[in-house]
C-alpha cells in the first residue's frame, strides 16, 4: 500500500466550521475558491447556521510582489538569453558564457535584495518592516546557494582554484571573515598569505603550491613542537588555527558565524589545495563540529551540503521545499541543464525536470495581469507541454482592453495556434455585437474566419439600413477585399455598399447590372429583395434606359416570385393592413416601371439595330 | 493490491477548522508529494494563502460557487433558492445579480464559454434547469427546463467547439441535453433511465477531432465526436457518444466503485492521445480512470485513494495537473501527478539509492 513521506502540510481556512460542515472546493483559472458547504443534498437545510463567505485562494503569491517583479523581468531577459546561446559553443568559450549567465542571475538577486533591504528600512511599521526583512534574508539566502552552485558545477573550479573560490563566497557572505583575516595576516609567520596566492598569473601549478604549503606547514609545526610562543597563548592558538587544529579555530567560534565559514577557514589552514570530491567529508564534519549537537541542522544548511555532495537532485528537490515560488528552482535548474549536468547524472527524467519546473513557474506568473507575457517565453522553451499549457492559459486571460485583446492575438497567430485565435475573436465579435458596435463585430469575425458570425452580423447591419436608411461604419465594408468571400451574407453586404457607390458615381449601368446580379445570383437574401426592387425604382424612372430589355424581363420575373411566394395572411389587425397596402402599392408602382421600362428599352435597342 | 506503480501522488490539504491567527495560516506551507508503492517519497511545497473572502450574504447553505472564464466573476447558488453573481476583479466583491427563479435549494452553477455571451446555467431541487443570460448589462432568465421528474442535480456545458450545449443529470436517472438552436429557442434531448434509481453528476470531455490534427478548411465545422461521462447511484460510470443520427448511446461502463458515484470529472486535454476520468464515491474511494487509445475502449482505473467518508466531489485544475478531491472528512486534498513516474525515485528515505527502481514499467512513463 502506498506510504507517505509525513504528513502533508495544511493549510487553515479561518471561519470555516469542520466539525459540523464539508468544505466545497473549485478551481478558478488562477485561484481556488473555498466554501463551507454541506454536500448531502437534502431539501431542508439543517438550521445549522452556515457561513455565508467564499474564499479565494491564490497559489503564487509572491508574483505580485512589487520588488520581486523586477526579479522576475530581469531574469526573464538573462533565461532568454540563455536559450540562445549556441549549441555549438563547446569547452572553455562555451563555459565562460554559461558562468557569465550564473553571474547575472547572481546580480539581480542581490539588486532585488538591496532594494528589498532599503523598503525595509523605510518601513513605517515595524510588522511589514521585519516582513521584508525577512524577504531580504531569503533572497540572501538564495544567492549563497546559486553562488556556491555556480562554483561547484558551473564554474567547476578545480583543486586550488576551489578553495579561492570558496574564499570569495564566505567572504560575500559573511563579513566577520574580514577581522579573523587580520588577525592572522598580523602574525608573525613569515609567509602570509597575499604571495601565497599568486594565482592570477598562474605562474605555479598546483604541485608547486602543495609543495609550498606542505614546507609552510611544517614550519608552524615545528614552532608549535618548539613552544617558540608558549609565552604568548593568543599567539599559540593562532598557530594551532594556521594550522588547522579544529578545536582551536572552534575557540573562536563567536568569530565564525556558521559552519560553512568554519569549513573554508579549517580548508584554508588544513588543506588548502582540497579538491572537489573530498569536499563533502570536510563539510559535513564541519557542520557537525560547529553545530556541537547543539541544534540541528536547518534547510539552508541541508541544501548546502547536499550541493557539497554534489548531489544536484537534492539541492533543486530541498530548494523546492525550502522557498515560497519556483523562480529560484526553475532558473537554476535550467541552467544546470544548460551545462549538461542533470543528464549527466543519468537519470531518466533529468531534462523532464527542467520542464516540470519551468512549466510550473511560468503557470504562476499567468495568474498576473501582465506578467503572464513573460510565462508565454517560458512555456515556449518547454519543448513537451509547454505549447499545449500556453494554449490552455492564454485563453483565460481577461480581455479587458482592446489593446490587450490585440496582444494576446498576436501572441497565437505568432505561434500559429489558429484554434485560440478563433475562440478570442468569438469572444471579442460577441462582445462588440452585444455592445452594439457592429463594425467592430465584424471585423473580429472575420479575423476568427467565422463565416456564422460573420452572416449574422451583416445581417444587423442589413437590418440596420433597412431601419435608418443608411450604413454605419461605411469605411470597413468598402475595404473589406477578399474577406467578403467568408460568408454569402457579408458578400451581399459588400456588393450592396459596391451598389450604392456606384449608383452615387452616376455609374447608373454598372449599378444596375450589379444589383439585378445580386438577385439572379441568390446571393441576396430573400427578405432583401424588396428593398433591391424598391432600390431599382430610381434607375427605371431615368429619362435614359439603364435596364436593357432582357434585364427587365429578369427583373419582372423576380417580382412575381417575390409576389407569388408570399404568404397568405391571415385576419390581421390594422398595422397589419395597413403594411399591406405599402406592399401593394410598392408592387404596383414597380410593375408599372418595369412595363414602361421594358417598352423605352425595346424601343431603343429595336432602334439601334436599325441604324 | 497492485503491484503496478501508482503515479499519483498526496500534495496539498486543506483543512478548515476553528479560525487561527491569521500570521498562523498565513505562513503555513502547502507540500507537494509523489509517492509510489514501493520506493521512497519527494516534496514540494509552495505558499498558498488567502487573497479575498467573498461575503455572499446567502441566507442558507452554499451549495456551489464557480469562478467564471477569466476569473473575474463568481456564481454562487444555496439552499436559500438564490443565484448571485459578484464581480470580484482587483480582490473586490460587487454584487452583480441576485436570481430568483428557483423553488427549491439551488445545487449547481457552471458558466457557458464567453463567446455565447454571459450565461450561466443553474440547477434545482425543484427539477428545473435555469438558464440565466446577461442582455445589455442586466441578468434576467433565459430559458427555463422543467423536463424532470425529480431534483437535478449537476449541469455541465459542453465545449465551446460543439456549440452551446448544457447536460443535465438528475434524481429520476434520466439526463437531458439541451442544445441551443437560435432565437432563443432550445432543442432538447432525453437519455431515461441513464442510470437506474438516479444520476448524480455529468461531465463533458474535452473537444478532439478524431484523426488528423490536421488544420480543416476554414468555414467546414470538424467532426468532432462528443463525449461526456455520467455517475449515478447504481455504482456506475457511464461514458455516452453521439452517433451519425443525432442519437446518445451508452458507450461504456466503468465498474468499480460499490456505492453510489457521487461525483465524475473528465480531465482537460494536453495535447495527448490519453483520455483521463476521475470519480469518486459513497464508497469513500477516487479512482482515476485512464484509457490509452484513441478509439476510447479500454480504460483501466487506478485508486488514488480510500477515504474514510464519502467523497463528493472531484475537479481539475485547467492544465490538468492537479486534482481537487472534496471529502465527508472535511478536508479538500490536492493530488499532482508526477511529469513522469520517475520523478518518485528521489526520496530522502532511499538517499543514495539514486537509481531507477525495476518496477516502474514503459507503460507508466506516459505523461499525463
Amino acid at each position: 500500500m502506498e506510504e507517505l513521506d509525513g504528513e502533508p502540510a495544511v493549510t487553515v481556512i479561518p471561519g470555516v466550521n469542520s466539525k459540523k460542515n464539508q468544505m466545497c472546493f473549485d478551481w478558478g483559472p488562477g485561484e481556488m475558491l473555498v466554501c463551507e458547504t454541506s454536500f448531502s443534498k437534502k431539501e431542508k437545510s439543517e438550521m445549522v447556521p452556515s457561513c455565508p463567505f467564499i474564499y479565494i485562494i491564490r497559489k503564487d503569491v509572491d508574483v505580485y510582489s512589487q520588488i520581486l517583479r523586477k526579479l522576475f523581468n530581469e531574469s526573464h531577459g538573462i533565461f532568454l538569453g540563455l536559450q540562445r546561446i549556441d549549441e555549438e559553443l563547446t569547452g572553455k568559450s562555451r563555459k565562460s558564457q554559461l558562468v557569465r549567465v550564473s553571474k547575472n542571475y547572481r546580480s539581480v538577486i542581490r539588486a532585488c535584495m538591496e532594494e528589498m533591504h532599503q523598503v525595509a528600512i523605510a518601513a513605517k511599521d515595524p510588522a511589514s518592516g521585519r516582513q521584508f526583512s525577512s524577504q531580504v534574508s531569503i533572497l540572501s539566502a538564495m544567492e549563497l546557494i546559486w553562488n556556491l552552485c555556480e562554483i561547484l558545477f558551473i564554474e567547476v573550479a578545480p583543486a586550488g582554484h576551489l578553495l579561492l573560490h570558496l574564499l570569495d563566497w564566505v567572504r560575500l557572505h559573511v563579513c566577520e571573515v574580514d577581522s579573523l583575516s587580520a588577525d592572522v595576516l598580523g602574525s608573525e609567520n613569515p609567509s602570509n598569505h597575499d604571495s601565497f596566492w599568486n594565482l592570477p598569473g598562474n605562474t605555479q601549478t598546483l604541485t608547486e603550491l602543495e609543495l609550498k604549503w606542505q614546507h609552510w606547514h611544517e614550519e608552524c609545526e615545528r614552532y608549535l613542537q618548539d613552544s617558540t610562543f608558549a609565552t604568548n597563548p593568543h599567539l599559540e592558538s593562532l598557530l594551532k588555527i594556521m594550522l588547522g587544529d579544529e578545536a582551536a579555530l572552534l575557540e573562536q567560534k563567536e568569530l565564525l558565524s556558521n559552519w560553512y565559514h568554519f569549513l573554508v577557514t579549517r580548508l584554508l589552514y588544513s588543506n588548502p589545495t582540497v579538491k572537489p570530491i573530498d569536499l563533502h567529508y570536510y563539510a559535513q564534519s564541519s557542520l557537525d563540529l560547529f553545530l556541537g549537537g547543539e541544534s540541528s541542522p536547518e534547510p539552508l544548511d541541508n541544501i548546502l551540503l547536499a550541493a557539497f555532495e554534489f548531489d544536484i537532485h537534492q539541492v533543486i528537490k530541498e530548494c523546492s521545499i525550502a522557498l515560497s515560488n519556483w523562480w529560484f528552482v526553475a532558473h537554476l535548474t535550467d541552467l544546470l541543464d544548460h551545462c549538461k549536468l542533470l543528464q549527466s547524472h543519468n537519470l531518466y527524467f533529468g531534462s523532464n525536470m527542467r520542464e516540470f519546473l519551468l512549466l510550473e513557474y511560468a503557470s504562476g506568473l499567468f495568474a498576473h495581469p501582465s506578467l503572464w507575457q513573460l510565462g508565454v517565453d517560458y512555456f515556449d522553451y518547454c519543448p513537451k507541454l509547454g505549447r499545449v499549457s500556453l494554449e490552455l492559459h492564454i485563453e483565460r486571460i481577461p480581455l479587458n482592453t482592446e489593446q490587450k485583446a490585440l496582444k494576446v492575438l498576436r501572441i497565437c497567430e505568432q505561434r500559429q495556434m489558429t484554434e485560440q485565435v478563433r475562440s478570442i475573436c468569438k469572444i471579442l465579435a460577441m462582445k462588440a455585437v452585444r455592445n452594439n458596435r457592429l463594425g467592430s463585430a465584424l471585423s473580429w469575425s472575420i479575423r476568427a474566419k467565422d463565416a456564422a458570425f460573420a452572416t449574422l452580423v451583416s445581417d444587423r447591419f442589413l437590418r440596420d439600413y433597412c431601419e435608418r436608411g443608411c450604413f454605419s461604419d461605411l469605411d470597413l465594408i468598402d475595404n473589406l477585399g477578399p474577406a467578403m468571400m467568408l460568408s454569402d451574407r457579408l458578400t451581399f453586404l459588400g456588393k450592396y455598399r459596391e451598389f450604392h457607390r456606384m449608383y452615387g458615381e452616376k455609374r447608373f449601368a454598372d449599378a444596375a447590372s450589379l444589383l439585378l446580379s445580386l438577385m439572379t445570383s441568390g446571393i441576396a437574401p430573400r427578405s432583401f429583395w424588396m428593398t433591391l426592387l424598391t432600390d431599382a425604382l430610381p434607375l427605371l424612372e431615368q429619362k435614359q434606359v439603364i435596364f436593357s430589355a432582357e434585364q427587365t424581363y429578369e427583373l419582372m420575373q423576380c417580382l412575381e416570385d417575390l409576389t407569388s411566394r408570399r404568404p397568405v395572411r391571415g385576419e390581421s389587425d390594422i398595422q397589419q393592413l395597413q403594411d399591406e397596402d405599402i406592399e401593394t402599392t410598392k408592387v404596383e408602382m414597380l410593375r408599372l416601371a418595369l412595363a414602361r421600362n421594358l417598352a423605352r428599352a425595346i424601343i431603343r435597342e429595336g432602334s439601334l439595330e436599325g441604324s | 493490491m497492485r503491484e503496478a506503480v501508482l503515479t499519483w501522488c498526496v500534495p496539498l490539504e486543506l483543512l478548515c477548522s476553528h479560525p487561527l491567527p491569521v500570521s498562523a495560516f498565513l505562513k503555513t506551507q502547502v507540500k507537494l508529494y509523489t509517492y509510489r508503492a514501493c520506493a521512497g517519497k519527494d516534496e514540494m511545497g509552495k505558499m498558498v494563502s488567502v487573497i479575498n473572502t467573498v461575503d455572499t450574504s446567502h441566507e442558507d447553505m452554499i451549495h456551489d460557487a464557480q469562478m467564471d472564464y477569466y476569473g473575474t466573476r463568481l456564481a454562487t447558488c444555496s439552499s436559500d433558492r438564490s443565484v448571485k453573481i459578484f464581480d470580484v476583479r482587483n480582490g473586490g466583491q460587487i454584487l452583480i445579480a441576485d436570481l430568483r427563479g428557483h423553488e427549491g435549494p439551488v445545487w449547481q452553477v457552471a458558466w457557458a464559454h464567453p463567446m455565447y455571451g454571459n450565461i450561466l446555467a443553474s440547477c434545482s431541487y425543484d427539477r428545473k434547469v435555469i438558464i440565466w443570460r446577461e442582455e445589455n448589462g442586466t441578468w434576467e432568465k433565459s430559458h427555463e427546463h422543467a423536463g424532470h421528474d425529480s431534483s437535478v442535480n449537476s449541469v455541465c456545458w459542453a465545449p465551446h467547439d460543439y456549440g452551446l450545449i448544457l447536460a443535465c443529470g438528475s434524481s429520476d436517472g434520466a439526463i437531458s441535453l439541451l442544445t441551443y438552436t437560435g432565437e432563443g429557442q432550445w432543442e432538447v434531448k432525453k437519455i431515461n433511465n441513464a442510470h437506474t434509481i438516479g444520476c448524480n453528476a455529468v461531465s463533458w470531455a474535452p473537444a478532439v477531432v478524431p484523426g488528423s490534427l490536421i488544420d480543416q478548411p476554414s468555414g467546414q465545422k470538424p467532426n468532432y465526436i462528443k463525449r461526456f461521462a455520467s455517475g449515478g447511484c447504481d455504482n456506475l460510470i457511464k461514458l455516452w457518444k453521439e452517433e451519425e443520427d443525432g442519437q446518445w448511446k451508452e458507450e461504456q461502463k466503468l465498474e468499480a466503485h460499490s456505492d453510489w458515484v457521487r461525483d465524475v470529472a473528465w480531465a482537460p486535454s494536453i495535447g495527448l492521445p490519453t483520455s483521463t476520468i476521475a470519480s469518486c464515491s459513497q464508497d469513500g474511494r477516487v479512482f482515476i480512470w485512464t484509457c490509452d487509445d484513441a478509439s476510447g475502449n479500454t480504460w483501466s482505473p487506478k485508486l488514488l485513494h480510500k477515504f474514510n467518508d464519502v467523497v463528493w466531489h472531484v475537479s481539475w485544475s485547467i492544465t490538468a495537473n492537479i486534482l481537487a478531491v472534496s471529502g465527508g472528512d472535511n478536508k479538500v486534498t490536492l493530488w499532482k501527478e508526477s511529469v513522469d513516474g520517475q520523478w518518485v525515485c528521489i526520496s530522502d528515505v532511499n538517499k543514495g539509492q539514486g537509481s531507477v527502481s525495476a518496477s516502474v514499467t514503459e507503460g507508466q512513463q506516459n505523461e499525463q
